[in-house]
């Protein structure tokens, strides 16, 4: 059975709107890597919270674990890190992480082991401020920590990487690793090429809702090009591009 | 079910660390205790020079009017401090996990919407039972300054503060699912302390026969019962028999006719009623949000 598959899915957020995702399909397996590529706008996120239950699609189906994503025990064995995480601004790092324990149903002795080694895990371990004094980064790294403290079969990560330091971001890939070694499913949404062409079996280039290519690295990335010239090549040629740089950057200073 | 505790019980320690509920738990104390000091201090003065009583007045009846004007107050403000408590929980207790994005974090875990609201339902009311219920038993402690012999009448004058907060605070929590919680708490008051207060007047007018248009009687009969209504304690009804019984001569049958009735199991049930609408009003705001 699929970890997750999604069917003809379109959205749209007001009527009048242009469809947010338009008609995407694809699968994901235990132990792969997917990578949601595109430029801002092209339906990623919308894609990642229609499959973890956030929102509901205008058409189409989705299938997260072989049930619908807005019943709670689909959403048991998934963990989604969203992009620019939020947690409630007034608890700490592990109250956060118990908070969430408690949602996953974890017992007392899971969650004595599992809250102070994701804390490590995540760098926070020595912090006692509240949420509200954290960086970007340091919500991000509670954002990924949360997202795997059920010891989910389908981790996904919006986003994963964005506001990381480069230490933060190694981290992050040798998480993907480990969980892919050890059949987790992983759905990977990211503007850093490079980094999804490093961790993702399988990739699919969006743009405007629609998928424009889809398949395996191999597929996609021709032998001898990189996945950052197919991508700009993808977009280039499907969507209008505003290159030109407003006229006062380039006028003579007058005085 | 763990789900809404677990949502209960974060909602009741993030709001244990909010400063604006701090500070009205602050302001509700010191105003408390600084009401009945205050009073206090110049009813005292002003009792020993006599400048508030004429000179035939009975001093111990003076005295007695005196005691029975402090536990009006005090009561009063324990009414107004439990509103602004009432307010700020609304205000925070939903809105902020929905606008910073917390709630996307949280709904992508395997509680249900309703588990959700329940929690946070749970844990606001329970703020708000043991923040009044705090401030009632300050209140308790300064009616020891006064006499008044009402101090019976401030259980259930808490729980009908309680009562009367709590609908406010499930509106302002409803409406703060759908818009600004600022713009909520401003709607909030329009409708339950101006709209609500005026039909209330009015009805009370009418069924005093004060009103003798039978379209608008039946009018304001109908807009009644679509309003919530505030439940009154015995202690209106209490204090207006004390002050009756200081001067029996003088109360005649439209005296004791006009003694404020306490709410009755209608009145109750009715408040039930709206108490469960306003949280079926959050659950359904919640299950609908897309975040």
């Amino acid at each position: 059975m699929a970890v997750v598959s999604v069917e003809r899915l379109r959205k749209r957020y007001r009527r009048r709107d242009p469809w947010a995702v338009d008609g995407v399909t694809f699968e994901l397996e235990p132990g792969q890597a997917f990578g949601l590529l595109g430029p801002n706008g092209s339906g990623k996120t919308s894609i990642v919270k229609m499959i973890a239950g956030l929102l509901r699609p205008d058409e189409g189906t989705v299938q997260l674990f072989g049930s619908d994503p807005g019943q709670p025990a689909s959403r048991r064995e998934m963990g989604f890190a969203p992009e620019d995480p939020d947690f409630p601004k007034f608890l700490r790092a592990g109250e956060v992480l118990d908070y969430f324990a408690s949602l996953l149903g974890l017992d007392e002795t899971d969650r004595k082991r599992r809250i102070p080694e994701t804390l490590e895990f995540a760098g926070l371990d020595k912090e006692r401020r509240h949420i509200r004094q954290f960086s970007k980064g340091m919500k991000q790294r509670l954002g990924i920590a949360q997202a795997i403290l059920g010891r989910p079969k389908l981790l996904i990560l919006d986003e994963p990487t964005a506001d990381l330091d480069p230490l933060g971001r190694r981290d992050v890939r040798a998480l993907i690793d480990r969980l892919k070694d050890s059949g987790v499913a992983i759905l990977l949404n990211s503007h850093l090429l490079s980094e999804v062409e490093l961790v993702c079996d399988t990739v699919a280039i969006l743009a405007k809702g629609r998928v424009l290519k889809e398949g395996t690295m191999a597929e996609v990335v021709p032998e001898g090009r990189n996945l950052e010239d197919v991508f700009v090549e993808l977009i280039q040629a499907n969507t209008p591009q505003h290159d030109q740089l407003p006229s006062f950057i380039t006028e003579q200073d007058k005085s | 079910m763990n789900g809404a505790l677990a949502v209960a019980r974060y909602t009741l320690l993030e709001l244990s660390r909010r400063r604006i509920l701090l500070v009205f738990f602050i302001l509700g104390a010191l105003g408390i205790v600084c009401l009945g000091v205050g009073l206090k201090i110049l009813y005292s003065v002003a009792s020993s020079q006599g400048s508030f009583s004429a000179p035939d007045v009975d001093p111990a009846a003076f005295n007695r009017f005196l005691e029975l004007a402090f536990v009006n107050y005090v009561f009063s403000a324990l009414g107004v401090f439990g509103l602004l408590i009432a307010f700020a929980i609304g205000m925070t207790a939903i809105y902020h996990d929905l606008e910073s994005g917390a709630a996307v974090s949280i709904f992508a875990k395997p509680v249900s919407r309703f588990a959700f609201a329940a929690g946070k339902i749970g844990g606001a009311v329970t703020a708000l039972v043991l923040i009044v219920g705090v401030l009632a038993l300050e209140t308790r402690f300064v009616m020891f300054l006064f006499g008044g012999g009402l101090e019976g009448s401030l259980t259930g004058e808490a729980a009908a503060v309680v009562a009367n907060t709590m609908v406010v605070m499930l509106i302002v929590l409803a409406l703060s699912t759908w818009m600004n919680n600022i713009v909520a708490a401003v709607v909030a008051f329009v409708y339950y302390n101006v709209i609500t207060g005026v039909i209330a007047f009015v009805h009370s007018l009418a069924d005093n026969g004060a009103i003798n248009n039978n379209v608008v009687k039946t009018i304001f009969d109908v807009l009644y019962w679509l309003v919530p209504h505030e439940l009154v304690s015995s202690a209106p009804g209490d204090l207006a028999r004390a002050q009756i019984a200081m001067s029996p001569a003088q109360a005649g049958n439209s005296a004791l006719a006009a003694i404020p009735q306490a709410s009755g199991s209608g009145e109750i049930a009715w408040w039930a009623f709206v108490v469960v609408f306003f949280a079926g009003m959050v659950y359904y705001a919640i299950r609908r949000r897309q975040v």
